[in-house]
């Protein structure tokens, strides 16, 4: 082990801490996650339209407000999905796709991109959008430099709660939409 | 390459150094999928909420009579004992229904309404064979997740990876021969960070309560293993306690025994080549 400490923070002096106004994370695309998660298989993108009804369902199971975008939906010839969804909380924001087997058995969950925030960045919607569509070979700049980052246990709580929206989806939505046995 | 999914009721982040090229991304990638699944199986084998965990079945029946373990679980244990011991039982992991009578954790049928003994009552018959002599309600939260840093990293090592880093939800491993400069959070603003050093070939673990306190208010996940059983147990406090080690599993459970001791570095530190870092607020 080579442990060289910074002279100053030896002291505990916290003082010298520098805020970070936003950072943000990228680790893999949407095509990467699609490779990671479901190798081998040809996807094609299956749209769903989220109608009010749906989208109360999604929210009353999962606890999210913020709506689902059912433009995010591919589908496998063998009836696997793959799903992109994102938590917006009061402090970060993430990206993620989850993969469920024709059954609907989550196969696999891959973070695409951790934003935090002071809180109220977040929420504002033209904020947001600027991370929209970045893809990891074009990360933003923005504190990029800063990645290890230790410290108290940041819990998942919220993404749980997104993964549980996307269980509900499969059970109300794309359940029905299963292959056909002939 | 820099991969994350969410394990441990955190956010594991697993980060490779090594230049590749094309055809090497493949395997460098089944380095990480393995890596990631031997966490997912130490969360399998040594979770708290997991009915069927080895842990669970530990706390439901090993005063009753011996279980085989898993050699990940019986090392960790061992890892407790020595840590318990050394430490002089500042770290003990018997603390399970504290956090169950506050809510922390979630009550299993099986596990109640006794008086539980700790991490010294288990006795190894034999290296992964284990009985109790007394009932227990073991919580490995604050030694697995350190464990669990190090075994994806012997991973990662294991599948040809020179240097990269381990990173769960701030517990995190560097290794290979590229340094790190490590942040860390302010307890008082933890969107503020401070740059506390270069690690290399290395290990640092935090405690502190800022995300905990800032998300819900219930009683401090940090309990005093010394605490009669009508005492609070809950150990409330607005510092950043750091242990930077050689292991991960050592420096996670090493944060507990600094907090016991409010900052000044308890006297096992040596034993373990590990360093305390304070934030204060």
């Amino acid at each position: 082990m080579n442990w060289k400490p910074n002279s100053l923070a030896l002291f505990g002096v916290a003082a010298l801490a520098t805020p970070i106004a936003a950072y943000a994370k990228i680790y893999v695309s949407v095509e990467q996650a699609q490779q990671l998660l479901l190798p081998n298989h040809v996807l094609t993108k299956s749209p769903l339209l989220i109608t009010r009804d749906l989208q109360e369902k999604l929210r009353l199971a999962s606890s999210i407000r913020h709506p689902f975008q059912g433009d995010r939906i591919w589908k496998a010839q063998d009836g696997s999905w793959f799903i992109v969804d994102e938590v917006v909380g009061k402090h970060e924001m993430i990206h993620y796709a989850v993969a469920l087997s024709p059954s609907g058995t989550i196969l696999g969950i891959e973070i695409l991109e951790y934003v935090e925030s002071y809180g109220y960045e977040v929420a504002e919607e033209t904020w947001r959008r600027q991370f929209i569509g970045k893809s990891a070979n074009s990360p933003i700049k923005l504190n990029q430099d800063i990645q290890n980052i230790g410290g108290a246990t940041l819990s998942c709580k919220h993404l749980t709660d997104g993964v549980k929206r996307v269980a509900t989806l499969y059970e109300l939505a794309l359940k029905n939409q299963a292959p056909k046995s002939p | 390459m820099r991969r994350c999914k969410p394990l441990l009721g955190t956010f594991v982040e697993i980060t490779i150094n090594d230049p590749y090229s094309l055809h090497q991304l493949e395997s460098a990638s089944r380095a990480v999928d393995a890596a990631f699944a031997a966490i997912a199986l130490i969360q399998h084998l040594m979770g708290f909420h997991q009915e069927d965990s080895e842990l669970s079945r530990i706390n439901q029946t090993a005063h009753l009579h011996p279980i085989n373990l898993h050699p990940w679980t019986a090392q960790v244990l061992v890892a407790a004992q020595e840590v318990h011991q050394h430490s002089n039982g500042a770290f003990n992991c018997g603390v399970g229904h504290r956090l169950v009578a506050a809510g922390l954790l979630p009550q299993h049928p099986g596990v109640r309404a006794h008086q539980f003994g700790g991490i010294e009552d288990l006795r190894f018959l034999e290296p992964n064979r284990v009985f109790s002599t007394r009932p227990v309600c073991l919580d490995l939260g604050g030694i697995a997740k350190g464990f669990a840093v190090d075994q994806a990293v012997q991973v990662l090592k294991n599948n040809g990876i020179k240097s990269g880093m381990v990173n769960a939800g701030g517990d995190l491993k560097v290794f290979g021969k590229h340094s790190q400069v490590i942040y860390l959070r302010d307890p008082r603003q933890p969107n503020h960070l401070t740059e506390i050093g270069e690690l290399k070939e290395g290990a640092i673990a935090t405690s502190s309560l800022y995300f905990a306190k800032r998300d819900h208010y219930r009683p401090s996940f940090i309990i005093n293993p010394f605490a009669s059983p009508t005492n609070n147990p809950y150990i409330e406090f607005s510092e950043s306690y750091s242990v930077v080690a050689p292991d991960c599993l050592y420096a996670d459970a090493l944060t507990k025994v600094l907090i016991l001791s409010a900052g000044k570095t308890p006297s096992c530190f040596s034993h373990f080549s590990a360093q305390a870092i304070a934030l204060s607020t």
